[in-house]
């Protein structure tokens, strides 16, 4: 059972703050609800932007990832969590962490853990890049947040670390002011992102 | 965990978040399979051939792991490679795995690193019978739960011809 918070995303409509749940250790039976609300909405999207004609590299680049193989794959492993962001019965938003086996790269954090994010999703119809008008905002920093406060739980004092989607390299660097480590060979040239606990402070301030 | 954040942090950030594509993590193609057409592309962008030597290195890896009762994050730990690594390698088609992954699996399996590295996809197939025993293999083996006797025959003549030269 997931362990639940109270939490605020923003209603684009209205612009009003809409209350939600942060899910702290998504099971099986939610990650297959956040997949069969998700998927059929991407669809759609998706053979839309193919009948425009927009070619598959303009397409979401996270247009196809398959949480539950994740969730099966890291089920049980205490090393991993998944969390989601759950508001008007359907999933805003998941989040697939590892607090095991991460080290820094920025200098100054040489090899001290971290918390890192494997992987990291809005629902497409809160994602630009999907529909004109997303829906709800704040599901990143929602998430990122919950990144920095696991990682203050495990001493890690809000060290995080990610790679980033080319389309959200901005908001990482300036709207979460995470340190940019530059592309990273090891995982298909994404830029890799740190934090360090001064960012993680600032962030959360 | 839990967690408190403020409404009036959150009214902050909300001014940073309003447009922001927000996505972490190594993407993979086709992982929607053909409901939205990616499987039907996978196949027109990878020839027959570099499908069947993909597919095939995917169904070694899951073979060999199996046969030997191990879990992914086992193979994982024993190879020194990334867990997640491990599960697109196992599970799709597209995924190109780093060379240092490749050669940290075939140190692991004991078989030639240049093989593996051609079946992966990090370089091209040269061997003309490699490609073909790749074909062979990818037909003949089915994922399933356990290996049966036709997959692990398969399994064995295959491996056995990756350890000559």
């Amino acid at each position: 059972m997931s362990e639940r918070s109270v939490v605020y995303l923003k209603d684009r409509q209205s612009g009003q703050l809409v209350e939600a749940t942060l899910l702290d250790g998504l099971d099986r039976a939610e990650v297959e609800g956040a997949e069969g609300q998700w998927i059929p909405f991407l669809q759609e999207q998706l053979q839309k932007l193919k009948a425009r004609g927009i070619s598959k590299e303009k397409w979401p680049e996270h247009s196809h990832w398959d949480w539950r193989q994740k969730y099966e794959a890291t089920e049980g492993l205490l090393a991993y969590r998944m969390f989601g962001i759950e508001c008007q019965s359907r999933m805003q938003g998941m989040m697939l962490v590892t607090t095991a086996g991460k080290t820094c790269r920025i200098v100054s954090q040489r090899n001290k853990p971290l918390v890192y994010v494997h992987f990291l999703a809005a629902a497409p119809w809160n994602l630009p890049s999907i529909v004109s008008e997303p829906r709800f905002a704040l599901v990143g920093s929602v998430m990122i947040a919950a990144a920095i406060h696991l990682s203050l739980a495990e001493e890690f004092s809000g060290r995080i670390g990610l790679h980033s989607l080319p389309q959200a390299d901005d908001w990482y660097s300036r709207g979460c002011g995470m340190t940019d480590l530059g592309p990273d060979p090891a995982v298909q040239n994404l830029r890799y992102f740190e934090m360090t606990p001064e960012q993680a402070a600032e962030f959360l301030k | 965990m839990k967690m408190n954040l403020s409404k009036e942090w959150l009214t902050k950030r909300a001014a940073r978040d309003d447009r922001a594509e927000v996505s972490a993590g190594f993407f993979n193609l086709g992982m929607l399979g053909g409901k939205v057409g990616a499987r039907e592309e996978t196949s027109s962008r990878l020839s027959q051939e570099q499908e069947s030597s993909r597919l095939a290195f995917g169904r070694l890896i899951n073979l060999w792991r199996r046969k030997k009762g191990l879990r992914m994050d086992e193979l994982a730990d024993k190879a020194k490679i990334d867990l997640v690594e491990l599960i697109e390698i196992e599970r799709n088609l597209d995924f190109i795995p780093e060379p240092r992954t490749v050669f940290q699996l075939a140190q692991v399996l004991g078989l030639s690193n240049e093989r593996l590295l051609q079946l992966s996809g990090n370089t091209n197939v040269r061997d003309l019978s490699l490609g073909q025993e790749a074909v062979r293999f990818a037909a003949r083996s089915e994922s399933v739960e356990k290996l049966n006797k036709n997959e692990q025959r398969a399994l064995e003549e295959f491996v056995k011809f990756l350890a000559e030269r």
